[in-house]
């Protein structure tokens, strides 16, 4: 096995887009507890990755990828240092080769060889490369090569096959399923939800600074049926330093506490939620028997106060979903002052841009992200542009409508500078600010401010009615009166029958969808006969994929499982890997040639005209392609101990008797044997003894293929007629003949002491005389000819160095499956002069003596 | 309606001769639909189909397998990685029961060992033809310990049960193993490694 059959093995170990670029055999690994011999290093790249593995082989060198192991890997990254020495005792034979990626540092020890150089160099052009690139590469594709811990480098991984069932589809987007499934059941909600009517009570007040000393059922507890829902707001419920600072307060248990004992009794409430910030509170209860249906409770805070941040103003909210109905709920206190209104519709932004509820597994939410939005709150908007005992004269003439013309928040609510898509019931009360408290008297303070409406309440949401909106000047502590509002709410109920029944549509559909989505090919054949397949013949068939799904397609013939090459050696696919659009087709070309490597083995039996293809989709199905055909046996590559055994031509011969033959080729012996050379050689040695030795540019002039097609078709038919044919062709049809036998004249195991004698023409001699006696006789007959032809060169311009160097080569035929080193152009020079020369002592000597002592 | 879901992915492949009809199986159980004619597939295919059971949704991908004689080698290659196999007969047809017992022994060498197995008796609708008794087709699953079922996907009979039983035994195994392990399970293939372990003690 040769370095390039070596290093495509190891490359069998990765996937195809993993190149192996630089390999060393016969490394050691230095560490104290593993064993040292047996790994195999390489560098293997990735896009613009590279990384070096260290493999164990578990048979030496590799046969096959499942021999190799992968133990260590070391990715080069900006962390990757590499260091030679020289072994001491033995500075020129053996290196130590450090190396250290992130945290992990080996050392090995390497034969000194000149495929260390080329190693070091794609080892040494990997660090530059990383060193130029300004991002680190992240090297992805390295991480099914570690073990579930990343630091754990040492794993026994093999990589997955590439055929077959554990390849496809794995990574089915589960995510992209689940938000999908999601979205259709939205889409679908109406055919599954019905709705229910709910009563939602909203309340806020400001306290201003106020303990909860008055009873709160004139406020909570007025309306005719108790409500499903209560959203209580306060503002301003502790103005103390210590609260502003560190947001505590014993006022939030005094307040919670006061709402729980005067909502309406004749109910029984539990708490949703309660979230402060500083002086803000919202309280949400629902009753009892509705508690089942309530999921996903979340609160936020929003502070827009000090800097923008402090929660001296803000926003408070609590969501979640009531049946099939999300709802939030924000109580907001914003900025203060008259002239402030510009400042108050930023924090309304603020607080729906910054408010965001984060549950687990889902994105976030923010505000209006939700079916039923109420927001109530001190909003702070004051009447403008009006005198206050205007304002006050007219709020004693109950004109609210002439004020509220005035009202910044109606005002900017109309240009939607602020709860823009928000509703507002009509305003029938009194404004809500600045009392004396303890009294319903305006603000009788220096400051003579103009009453203003202050504490509002909003919504946004189909199916909501406000039944009710009030304040409620009896409860007179602060300077605010509280307000209040009552919605009748429409809530979507699933009905879990008719919700399954939908659910299970929509998970059919997506079925539906990702089976149609799966690449689908039509290829219109899937058995292809060759029929009578010729020694050196091309034949060609096509076969049309044409993709017939939505998507494109990618397609390749991949190996089967434990097979090197997705096809056998005399079958040729182009293309074998390709992608095709939706609706396109392409064309495969499957081509057969028989050539002499084929050939021997399936005169020998070992391989037949059968093989099946595995068509792979990408994500899709694999399709099985049959391909056969019948080779008609020809003499071309058959055995010289098998054609002197045969007195007829070899198409009369059972294809059973050859295979019987050529695998008893070593027992063939003389006095059994009809000829002493194969007849077909003789045939042509002797037409062009006949006919052709005064033929200029003989053997160096090519013949016609389609004329030693013929001549094959002669020889193998034992026809009558004349050889067909120029002299060129006979001779190039002798050429091929003879270096297709499948052992070459002069066997392989022979080779190399033929060379080492090549300059002594007795030990030569030696050598053919002890050669096999049927490859002796060839061999002899073919010097004899050639000497012939030689005398005539004259006419044919033949000479002896031209003729050694053509025969050296057939003669003395290197062995393909032989592990060497390759051969620079040097050496093959050196190699070839030297067949040449063994082949011309018989060219230019007299060794009748040879033949004689038969 | 937000149920805590997560998705489990069974492979499951049907096994059998040449025309016990299990592409059929397959497009009745995945698209409720079936054809009388008979196309032989060449190669390996496959859909999905999510299925809830006990509450949990699972994607089952379900393989067909190409039963030609000829295809035999090829496929059985297919077998590593799938958590459940339908080993399919025709009730009809005497020779594709009698090579049950071969497609058994293809599973014992080529499956995973915990793969879980099921034997159909297809074509259940055609009693006027039948040549298989149930009793011979319970008697040789009983033998083997694996699950058994007539079916027909021609008339519905039993498909979508067998389908859920051969799942919710896959389920039963992987109970007690939570789901992440489960998508390791699937993602990562491994080959049994033949290598002697790379950590070994040196004198």
């Amino acid at each position: 096995m040769n370095y390039e059959e070596t290093k495509s093995v190891v490359q069998e170990k990765f996937l195809s887009s993993e190149r192996v670029t630089a390999f060393l055999c016969d490394a050691k690994v230095l560490h104290p507890e593993w064993v040292k011999k047996d790994r195999l290093l390489c560098i293997v790249e990735y896009g613009d990755e590279k990384a070096v593995f260290c493999l164990f082989t578990s048979s030496y060198p590799p046969k096959s990828f499942t021999d190799l192991s992968i133990e260590i890997v070391l990715p080069i990254d900006n962390t990757f240092k590499c260091e030679i020495d020289n072994k001491p005792s033995d500075p020129e034979a053996v290196l130590y080769l450090n190396l250290q990626s992130r945290n992990n540092k080996f050392k090995f020890e390497i034969q000194m060889t000149p495929r260390v150089d080329n190693f070091v160099d794609d080892l040494f052009r990997g660090i530059e490369a990383v060193s130029k690139v300004p991002t680190q590469p992240e090297f992805v594709w390295l991480k099914k090569y570690h073990g579930k811990d990343e630091d754990d480098i040492i794993t026994q991984f093999s990589v997955i096959p590439r055929s077959g069932v554990a390849h496809a589809q794995n990574s089915a987007p589960v995510a992209i399923r689940e938000s999908l499934i999601k979205r259709k059941m939205y889409d679908k909600e109406l055919e599954y939800t019905f709705t229910k009517k709910f009563t939602v009570f909203c309340g806020t007040w400001n306290v201003n600074d106020k303990s909860p000393v008055i009873p709160l059922e004139g406020w909570l507890s007025v309306d005719r049926e108790p409500p499903d829902i209560y959203a209580v707001g306060f503002q301003e419920l502790d103005l103390s330093k210590e609260t502003f600072l560190f947001d505590q307060t014993f006022r939030e248990d005094e307040w919670y506490n006061a709402v729980i004992n005067y909502v309406d009794r004749r109910a029984k409430y539990v708490k949703l939620e309660k979230v402060r910030l500083v002086g803000m509170l919202l309280i949400v209860l629902i009753k009892q028997k509705y508690i089942s249906h309530v999921r996903n409770v979340v609160c936020d805070t929003v502070g827009t106060g000090i800097m923008g941040k402090m929660g001296n103003k803000g926003g408070v909210s609590i969501r979640f979903d009531l049946h099939n109905t999300s709802m939030c709920f924000v109580n907001s206190h914003l900025a203060a002052h008259v002239e402030e209104y510009e400042r108050r519709n930023q924090d309304f932004r603020d607080i729906c841009n910054r408010t965001r509820f984060l549950q687990p597994n889902q994105q976030a939410k923010a505000i209006k992200d939700h079916d039923q939005i109420y927001w109530i709150g001190d909003l702070n908007y004051r009447i403008t542009d009006l005198d206050p005992n205007t304002v006050k004269q007219l709020i004693k003439d109950n004109n609210f409508e002439k004020i509220l013309e005035w009202d910044q928040l109606k005002q900017q609510h109309k240009n939607n500078n602020v709860f823009a898509g928000y509703t507002e019931g009509p305003i029938t009360f009194k404004p809500t600010y600045k009392y004396d408290p303890g009294t319903d008297n305006w603000d009788s303070s220096e400051k003579n401010r103009a009453p203003a409406w202050c504490d509002r309440i909003f919504w946004k949401g189909e199916a909501i009615s406000q039944l009710a909106y009030r304040s409620h000047p009896a409860l007179n502590i602060s300077d605010h009166k509280p307000v209040s509002a009552t919605f009748s709410s429409s809530i979507k109920v699933i009905d879990e029958e008719k919700y399954r029944k939908v659910y299970e549509d929509v998970i059919k559909q997506l079925d539906k969808l990702e089976n149609e989505l799966i690449p689908q090919v039509k290829v219109d054949l899937t058995e292809i006969d060759f029929g009578t397949v010729k020694y050196l013949e091309l034949q060609v068939r096509t076969i049309t994929i044409k993709n017939i799904g939505k998507l494109p397609v990618e397609f390749e013939f991949i190996k089967k499982l434990d097979e090197t090459s997705f096809c056998k050696e005399w079958l040729i696919v182009e293309p074998y890997k390709k992608c095709i659009c939706a609706d396109e087709s392409c064309e495969i070309q499957l081509k057969v040639l028989i050539n002499k490597t084929s050939a021997c083995k399936i005169n020998a039996g070992t391989d037949k005209l059968y093989d099946i293809l595995v068509l792979h989709l990408y994500g899709g199905k694999d399709i099985f392609i049959t391909v056969t055909g019948t080779y008609q046996r020809s003499c071309f590559g058959c055995s010289i101990e098998v054609l002197v055994n045969l007195n007829k031509p070899i198409k009369d011969v059972p294809v059973g008797k050859l295979i019987e033959l050529e695998n008893k080729r070593d027992q063939c012996v003389s006095n059994q044997s009809t000829y002493s050379i194969p007849k077909e050689i003789w045939f042509l040695v002797d037409h062009i003894y006949l006919h052709g030795l005064k033929e200029p540019n003989l053997f160096e002039q090519p013949g016609l293929h389609s004329e030693v097609l013929q001549i094959r078709d002669w020889l193998d038919s034992g026809s009558v007629d004349p050889i067909p044919g120029s002299i060129h062709s006979v001779a190039e049809a002798l050429l091929l003949l003879l270096e297709s036998t499948a052992d070459p004249i002069i066997p392989y195991n022979l080779q190399s002491i033929c060379l080492k004698a090549s300059a002594n023409y007795l030990q030569c001699k030696q050598i053919v005389m002890e050669l096999p006696e049927f490859r002796k006789n060839v061999f002899l007959y073919l010097c004899e000819f050639l000497q012939e032809a030689l005398q005539h060169s004259a006419e044919n311009g033949l000479d002896a160095k031209t003729l050694s160097t053509l025969f050296g080569e057939i003669f003395l035929r290197d062995n393909p499956n032989q592990i060497q080193e390759p051969q620079s152009r040097i050496n093959k020079q050196v190699i070839d002069k030297k067949k040449a020369q063994f082949v011309h002592h018989f060219l230019v000597n007299d060794h009748s003596d040879l033949i004689f002592t038969r | 309606m937000a149920k805590k879901t997560y998705d489990l992915l069974f492979k499951l492949l049907l096994i059998g001769d040449s025309g016990v009809g299990k592409t059929c199986i397959l497009f009745r159980f995945s698209d409720n639909h079936f054809t009388t004619t008979f196309i032989s597939t060449i190669g390996i295919d496959f859909k999905i189909k999510t299925v809830e059971l006990r509450g949990k949704k699972i994607k089952l991908q379900i393989w067909d397998t190409a039963g030609q004689e000829r295809f035999h080698t090829i496929t059985t290659s297919y077998y590593r990685g799938a958590m459940g196999i339908m080993l399919v007969y025709d009730i009809t047809n005497e020779k594709t029961f009698d090579d049950i017992v071969k497609w058994l022994r293809n599973i014992d060498e080529h499956a995973n060992e915990d793969v879980e197995k099921m034997i159909l008796g297809n074509k259940c609708d055609m009693e006027e033809k039948r040549v298989v008794s149930k009793d011979r087709g319970e008697a040789i699953a009983r033998e083997h310990g694996i699950r058994f079922m007539e079916t027909s996907a021609k008339a519905n009979i039993n498909i979508d049960r067998a389908f859920s039983e051969l799942a919710e035994a896959i389920l039963d195994k992987t109970a007690g193993r939570d789901a992440d392990a489960d998508h390791a399970r699937i993602a990562v293939e491994r080959r049994p490694s033949r290598a002697p372990p790379a950590r070994a003690c040196c004198s």
